[in-house]
C-alpha cells in the first residue's frame, strides 16, 4: 500500500513536471516572440517592448530561459502578471478559494443527484421516469454551460445577483457575509450542477446496467434477499467502482465548467482569472493558471486512485 | 467469391440500418442532422450574405422579433435569424474537422499502444494518460491564445486536445480483440503485424471508432462554442459561439434580449443532441458488449 | 415415498425477438429426501432452466407451465414473501462458475453468513467452512483471493448455510481441474450422505454424475429422453443420445474405446524435437527443462492440469514464444528466428485451438477463414480449389456449400472442422492441437477425434494433442507425456503410462478421473 502510494505520488510528480514543461512549450516556444503576441493590437514603443522582453527574460537563448523558468517554477515563482503587475502566484492564491467553494459545492451536489438518479434509472430501466431523466440528462449534457448560465440569469431576473461574490455594503459579521455569498452562489452553482450531474447520471446508469445480469445477483436473489437489498448490498457497490474512476476522469469537465461559469457570473475565482489572462493576453498569468488547474486535476486523480483501492478489494490485494 | 462477399456486406448493412431505424432516438437525431446540414449548405443560395455586414444594416439594434425580423436584431441591427443560420456552417465545419483530426490521432495511438506492446506501448500509454488527465479546455485555451486567431487554430486546438479518450477506447478494444484466439490462429498461420491489424483488428475496431466519432463531433461543437464564447474564435466569421460572445459582451442579459441569446444556444443544443442521439443509437447497434455476445 | 421435489409436466418458454422458444418440454421428475438425482445433457438442452425454475429464478422473459412442488407446495403459486422465505432455507443452489456467482467486493464469510442472518438461522461460518475442508481464516478472504476449487467449496458451504433439505448443484465442477474436481465431488457426496440432503446435480459429463448420483435423467432438446438408476443408464443406455454421451467419456483401460493399434504410429523419423527447453515469465518458470519428440505420423498426447505449463510449451514449439533457453528442432534444424524464416516454418506446423467459436473471426466467412493462410503465404494456384480440397479433407462436404457461411451459422463441430481445414490448406506435416474437443459437446467429440485419426492415416499427419483429459489420450494417442509444474514427469506409450504409471502424479491424475464401473478400472493401484 505504502509502496503503491509512493509510486502514485511519484508518477503524479512526473506528470506535474510535464505540465510545467508543457507550460514553457506553450507560452514561450510556440508563440515565437511572446512579447509580440502579448502586445498584439496595441500601440507600444520599441523601448516598452525591450523592457518587457527583459522583464520576461525572453531575450536570452531558449535553453537558458528554460533553466531559469524551471528553477523559478520549483520555487513556486511563475513571474509577474503583465496586466496586474503583481506576482502570478499571489493572484492565484487570492482566487483559489472562491473556485474551491463553487466547484466543491456543485460537484458534491451533482454527484449525489447524478448517482441517485442513475441508480434509479438503471434499476427501473425503460420506465417512464427513467426515460424522462435520461432524456433530460442528455439534453443538459448537450447544453453549453455558459449559455445555460445566461439563460438562468435572464429567466430569474432580479431574484439573484447576476455577478460577483458579495455586495460591497454587506455587514462584515460572519452570518451576513455567508448569507450574501450563498445568495450570490445560487445561480453559478445551479448552472454547474445542471451540466455536470448529467454526466454522472449517465455513467452510473450504464455501469449499473452492466452489472444487472451478473451471476452474483442471481445468487443474492436465490438467497431470498428483497429486491432493494439486492440492489443496495450487491449491485450498487460493484457498479460504483467504474463510476468513481470516471467521475474523477471527468474532473476536467468541472474545470472547464468553472472557467465559463465564472466568466458569465463574474465569480472572482481561477476561472475568471483565466478569462482575464486570455483576453490580455497576459501570458505569465495564463501560464500560472494553466499549471495550477492542470496540477489540481492531476492531484485529484491520485486521490481517485487511492479511493478506488479502498473500495475495490481486487485492486487492493495486487 | 467477391460477389458473395459484397452481397453479404450489403445484407449486413441493411440489417444494421434496420436495427438503427428501430430506435426512435437515433432516427430523430439522424433526421435532425440531415435538416441542419441541408440548411447549412443552402445558406448562401437562399439568403443574402450582405446582411452579415455591419456597415450595410438598415434595422435598429436590439429590435425584438417582428414580422420583418423573425428573431429580432443584434446590437448592430443585424438579423439574428440570418446570423444563426450562417453560424451553423462554421460550427459544423469546425466540429467535423476537429473530430477528424482527433479521431485519427486517437485511433493510431490506441492501436499502436495495444498492438506492439513493450516500451512503445508503455510510452504511448503514459503519454495518453497524461493528456487524458489534463483539462482539455484549459489546454485548448492556451493553444488558441498563443497561436494566431483563425479557423485553423481552433480546429487544431480542439483536435489535439480531445484525442486521448478515443485512444483509450481504441486501445481497450484492440486489446480485447487481440486477446481472442483468432488472432493467435492468424499468427500461427504466419500473419505479421500488417495482416493482424489490417484483417482482424481494424475491422473489429472501426465500428466503435465510428460511434466514437459521432459522439466526439458533439463535444467538439460544444468546445468550439466555448472557445468562441471566450473570444478565441475566428473574429472574421460568424459562429454560434461568437454570437454568444457578442451577446455577453454587449449585455444581452441586462437588455433582456432573449431573442439574441436563445437561437445560437439552441442551435448548439440541437446539433449536439442530434449527434449524441445518433451516436448512442449506433452504439447499441454496433457495440457487441451492449448487445450481448453471440 | 414422500417427494421432496416433484416436477409435474414442467414446460418453460422464453420470449425472444424471433417469437417464443421452448427450452423445457413437459418434464416430470421426482426426488425423495436423501436421494441424489443427476440431470445430464449437452449445452442448451434445458437442464439449467430446470434448475432455475425450482426457486423461480428464471428471467422475466420466461413463461412457465406445469407444477414445481417443493415439499408438496407449488413454487409457482407462492407469494413473494413466501417465496423469499423458501429460497435458500428450503432449497439452495450451487451455481455454475463460482467465479461469477460470488460477489467480488464482499468477503466470502459475509456472503456465507448473509442468508443465515436473513432467515434467522443460528450457526457458525467457520463450522461450515470446516465441513468443506477450508480453514476458518478463509472467511476473511475476498473471492479473487481463492482458487477455483476453494471458491466452489465456499459456494457449497454457502448452500448449506441454512440447512436446506434440497440442494441443486448446476455444473458444480465444470471449470475445475480433474484433481480438484474429484475433491469437490467427494465433499459434496460426503455432506449429502451425512445430512440426508436431497441433491439434484446437473452436468454435461456423464462420468461425473455416474460417480455421484443414484438416479440419472438424460435431457435433450428440452425433454427427458432416458431416466433410471445411474448404473443402468451408464452401462446399458437405450436411447441413442445417451449412448453417444456415454461413449464421449471413455474409460481409461477399456479396450473398446481405444481407437489406435500400437503398431500404427511407430517408427517414423523424428519431426519435432525439444531439448532442455526452458520458458520463464519473470520469476515463474512455466517450462523447466523439457525434452520431447514427435515423430512423423505419430499422435502424442501432452497431459497435465491447468497451470502445468503445457500450453506455454505448445506455443514455444510453434515459435509463437521465444524460449528462455534450450532448443526446438524441426527435422533436425533449429527453429528460425527471423520473421520470414518463422513464416516458412508455419507451413510445416499448424495450430488447432480449443474453442473454435473464438478461434474464428466472427466477421470472416468459412472461405475467408480457410484461405487466410494461403493468402498470407501467397500460395500460387487456384485458391478456391485448394480451399475446397481442405474443407473436404475436414469432412465438410460439399465444400462449396460452406464457402459463404459465417461461423455463427455453423455448429460447434463444424466450426472446429473449419479451423482444421484452415490448417490443412497449408499442407502441414504436424498439427499442434490445444484441447481440440474440450469446448465441444460430448456427442461431436468422437467425430473430431476420428477426423484427426483419419488425417493421420490418409495424409500421414502427425499431431501433438494437448489435453487434461486422460480418456482422450487413451482414445487416440500413440504416446503420452505427462507434464507437472513445467516438467515432463513421465512419458511412454499409452499402455505403459496409463495402465502401469510409475510417477505419483500420473497416479493422482488417474485416480481423480470419475469412474462409474469400478470393475473395468485398470489394476495399477498395487504397482510400485
Amino acid at each position: 500500500m505504502i509502496r503503491h502510494l509512493a509510486g502514485k505520488v511519484g508518477g503524479a510528480l512526473v506528470s506535474l513536471l510535464f505540465v510545467v514543461a508543457l507550460g514553457f512549450l506553450l507560452f514561450r516556444v510556440i508563440p515565437g516572440d511572446p512579447v509580440v503576441a502579448m502586445t498584439r493590437g496595441r500601440p507600444v514603443t520599441g523601448d516598452q517592448l525591450a523592457e518587457l522582453r527583459a522583464r520576461l527574460g525572453v531575450d536570452k537563448p531558449l535553453t537558458e530561459q528554460f533553466a531559469d523558468y524551471l528553477a523559478a517554477a520549483v520555487r513556486g515563482d511563475f513571474g509577474t502578471s503583465y496586466v496586474y503587475s503583481r506576482p502570478v502566484l499571489e493572484l492565484i492564491g487570492e482566487r483559489l478559494w472562491p473556485t474551491v467553494l463553487l466547484t466543491g459545492t456543485s460537484t458534491v451536489l451533482a454527484v449525489v443527484i447524478g448517482l441517485w438518479l442513475g441508480i434509479r434509472g438503471a434499476w427501473r430501466r425503460g420506465s417512464r421516469s427513467d426515460r424522462i431523466s435520461t432524456g433530460l440528462a442528455l439534453a443538459q449534457w448537450a447544453m453549453p454551460t455558459f449559455w445555460l448560465g445566461m439563460l438562468l440569469s435572464l429567466a430569474t431576473g432580479d431574484l439573484f445577483p447576476s455577478g460577483g461574490m458579495r455586495y460591497p455594503d454587506t455587514p462584515s459579521d460572519f452570518v451576513s457575509q455567508a448569507v450574501d455569498v450563498a445568495h450570490h452562489m445560487v445561480l453559478p452553482c445551479l448552472t454547474m450542477i445542471a451540466v455536470v450531474y448529467a454526466q454522472y447520471l449517465l455513467v452510473m446508469r450504464s455501469s449499473l446496467l452492466e452489472e444487472m445480469h451478473a451471476d452474483y445477483l442471481t445468487t443474492a436473489r436465490a438467497k431470498g434477499l428483497r429486491d432493494d437489498l439486492v440492489r443496495r448490498r450487491h449491485a450498487v457497490p460493484n457498479a460504483l467502482l467504474p463510476t468513481v474512476t470516471l467521475v474523477f476522469l471527468h474532473l476536467g469537465l468541472v474545470v472547464s465548467g468553472a472557467i465559463t461559469v465564472e466568466t458569465v457570473f463574474s465569480w472572482p475565482g481561477l476561472g475568471l482569472l483565466t478569462y482575464e489572462a486570455l483576453t490580455g493576453p497576459d501570458l505569465p498569468l495564463l501560464q500560472g493558471t494553466f499549471v495550477v488547474l492542470a496540477g489540481a486535476v492531476i492531484a485529484m486523480n491520485v486521490v481517485a486512485d487511492l479511493l478506488y483501492r479502498v473500495l475495490d478489494p481486487r485492486v487492493r490485494a495486487s | 467469391m467477391t460477389a458473395i462477399a459484397w452481397q453479404r456486406r450489403r445484407a449486413a448493412a441493411r440489417a444494421t440500418w434496420r436495427e438503427f431505424a428501430s430506435q426512435r432516438g437515433g432516427l430523430v437525431g439522424l433526421i435532425g442532422l440531415a435538416v441542419i446540414t441541408v440548411l447549412a449548405v443552402l445558406a448562401p443560395l437562399v439568403t443574402d450574405a450582405s446582411g452579415l455586414d455591419v456597415t450595410r444594416v438598415t434595422a435598429r439594434p436590439w429590435e425584438p422579433p417582428s414580422a420583418s425580423h423573425w428573431l429580432g436584431t443584434d446590437h448592430n441591427g443585424r438579423s439574428v435569424l440570418l446570423l444563426t443560420w450562417w453560424g451553423t456552417r462554421i460550427s459544423l465545419v469546425v466540429g467535423l474537422a476537429a473530430t477528424v483530426l482527433s479521431v485519427l490521432i486517437g485511433t493510431v495511438v490506441g492501436i499502436a499502444a495495444a498492438h506492439f506492446g513493450g516500451w512503445v506501448s508503455a510510452v504511448l500509454m503514459r503519454f495518453t494518460d497524461f493528456f487524458l488527465v489534463l483539462p482539455s479546455l484549459v489546454l485548448a485555451i492556451a493553444l488558441s491564445t498563443v497561436l494566431p486567431r483563425g479557423l485553423g487554430t481552433i480546429v487544431l486546438a480542439i483536435g489535439v486536445t480531445s484525442w486521448p479518450a478515443t485512444a483509450r477506447l481504441v486501445r481497450a478494444q484492440t486489446l480485447a480483440v487481440e486477446a481472442r484466439p483468432f488472432i493467435e490462429r492468424a499468427r500461427a498461420l504466419g500473419g505479421g503485424h500488417g495482416h493482424v491489424i489490417g484483417r482482424h483488428v481494424l475491422p473489429a475496431v472501426l465500428p466503435l471508432v465510428f460511434v466514437n466519432t459521432t459522439l466526439t463531433v458533439a463535444s467538439a461543437i460544444v468546445a468550439e462554442s466555448t472557445l468562441s464564447f471566450l473570444g478565441l474564435g475566428d473574429p472574421t466569421r460568424v459562429s454560434w459561439g461568437s454570437l454568444l460572445h457578442a451577446a455577453n459582451m454587449h449585455g444581452a442579459v441586462s437588455q433582456r434580449a432573449w431573442w439574441f441569446l436563445v437561437p445560437p444556444g439552441l442551435g448548439v443544443v440541437c446539433v449536439v443532441l442530434a449527434f449524441t442521439l445518433c451516436g448512442r443509437a449506433l452504439e447499441t447497434v454496433l457495440n457487441p458488449r451492449l448487445k450481448g455476445e453471440r | 415415498m414422500s417427494s421432496l421435489l416433484e416436477l409435474r409436466d414442467l414446460s418453460v418458454h422464453y420470449r425472444t425477438a424471433r417469437g417464443e422458444v421452448t427450452a423445457v418440454r413437459s418434464v416430470s421428475l421426482g426426488l425423495a429426501a436423501g436421494q441424489t438425482l443427476g440431470l445430464a445433457g449437452e449445452s442448451g438442452c434445458g437442464k439449467s432452466t430446470v434448475a432455475m425454475s425450482v426457486l423461480r429464478l428464471l428471467p422475466r422473459t420466461a413463461r412457465v407451465e406445469g407444477q414445481v412442488l417443493l415439499d408438496g407446495e407449488d413454487v409457482r403459486g407462492m407469494s413473494w414473501g413466501r417465496l423469499r422465505a423458501v429460497r435458500w432455507a428450503a432449497a439452495s443452489v450451487v451455481f455454475q462458475g463460482a467465479m461469477h456467482a460470488l460477489n467480488p467486493v464482499h468477503r466470502v464469510g459475509e456472503q456465507i453468513a448473509e442468508p443465515m442472518r436473513l432467515h434467522g438461522v443460528t450457526g457458525s461460518v467457520s463450522a461450515l467452512l470446516d465441513q468443506v475442508e477450508l480453514p476458518a481464516r478463509a472467511a476473511r478472504a475476498y473471492p479473487h483471493e481463492l482458487s477455483g476449487g476453494q471458491k466452489q467449496r465456499v459456494m457449497i458451504a454457502m448452500a448449506l448455510a441454512c440447512e436446506p433439505r434440497l440442494v441443486v448443484a448446476d455444473e458444480p465442477t465444470t471449470a475445475l481441474d480433474v484433481v480438484v474436481q474429484a475433491q469437490v465431488l467427494d465433499v459434496l457426496k460426503r455432506l449429502v450422505s451425512e445430512r440426508g440432503i436431497g441433491l439434484v446435480m446437473i452436468s454435461h459429463d456423464l462420468s461425473v454424475l455416474a460417480s455421484t448420483c443414484d438416479r440419472l435423467a438424460v435431457m435433450r432438446h428440452g425433454q427427458v429422453v432416458e431416466e433410471g438408476p445411474a448404473r443402468e443408464v451408464i452401462t446399458s443406455p437405450t436411447h441413442p443420445h445417451t449412448q453417444a454421451l456415454a461413449a464421449a467419456f471413455p474409460t481409461v483401460g477399456d479396450p473398446a474405446s481405444r481407437q489406435v493399434t500400437p503398431s500404427e504410429g511407430a517408427g517414423g523419423p523424428v519431426l519435432l524435437r525439444a531439448s532442455d527447453l526452458h520458458v520463464s515469465f519473470g520469476a515463474t518458470k512455466a517450462v523447466a527443462g523439457v525434452d520431447l519428440e514427435v515423430r512423423a505420423g505419430e499422435i502424442v498426447a501432452l497431459v497435465g492440469q491447468s497451470g502445468s505449463g503445457k500450453t506455454t510449451l505448445a506455443r514455444t514449439l510453434l515459435g509463437l514464444r521465444k524460449p528462455t533457453s534450450g532448443r526446438v528442432l524441426f527435422e533436425g534444424r533449429e527453429l528460425p528466428r527471423s520473421a520470414s524464416g518463422l513464416r516458412a516454418y508455419r507451413r510445416q506446423v499448424q495450430l488447432v485451438l480449443q474453442d473454435p467459436t473464438s478461434a474464428l473471426n466472427p466477421r470472416h466467412s468459412v472461405y475467408e477463414a480457410v484461405a487466410e493462410g494461403l493468402r498470407i503465404h501467397r500460395v500460387d494456384g487456384d485458391e478456391s480449389a485448394r480451399v475446397a480440397e481442405a474443407l473436404s479433407q475436414a469432412e465438410l462436404r460439399p465444400p462449396e456449400l460452406f464457402f459463404p457461411s459465417l461461423p455463427h451459422e455453423l455448429s460447434g463441430g463444424q466450426r472446429q472442422r473449419v479451423v482444421i481445414a484452415g490448417a490443412l490448406a497449408l499442407g502441414p506435416r504436424l498439427l499442434v492441437a490445444d484441447e481440440p474437443v474440450a469446448s465441444l459437446d460430448a456427442s461431436v467429440r468422437g467425430e473430431i477425434l476420428a477426423l484427426l485419426l483419419r488425417l493421420r492415416r490418409e495424409l500421414g499427419l502427425a499431431a501433438l494433442v494437448i489435453t487434461h483429459d486422460l480418456g482422450l489420450a487413451w482414445t487416440i494417442a500413440d504416446r503420452v507425456a505427462v507434464m507437472y509444474r513445467g516438467e515432463l514427469v513421465e512419458q511412454g506409450t499409452v499402455e505403459q503410462v496409463l495402465l502401469s504409471p510409475r510417477h505419483d502424479y500420473t497416479r493422482t491424475l488417474l485416480a481423480a478421473v470419475p469412474h462409474a464401473q469400478r470393475s473395468t478400472r485398470p489394476n495399477w493401484t498395487s504397482s510400485p
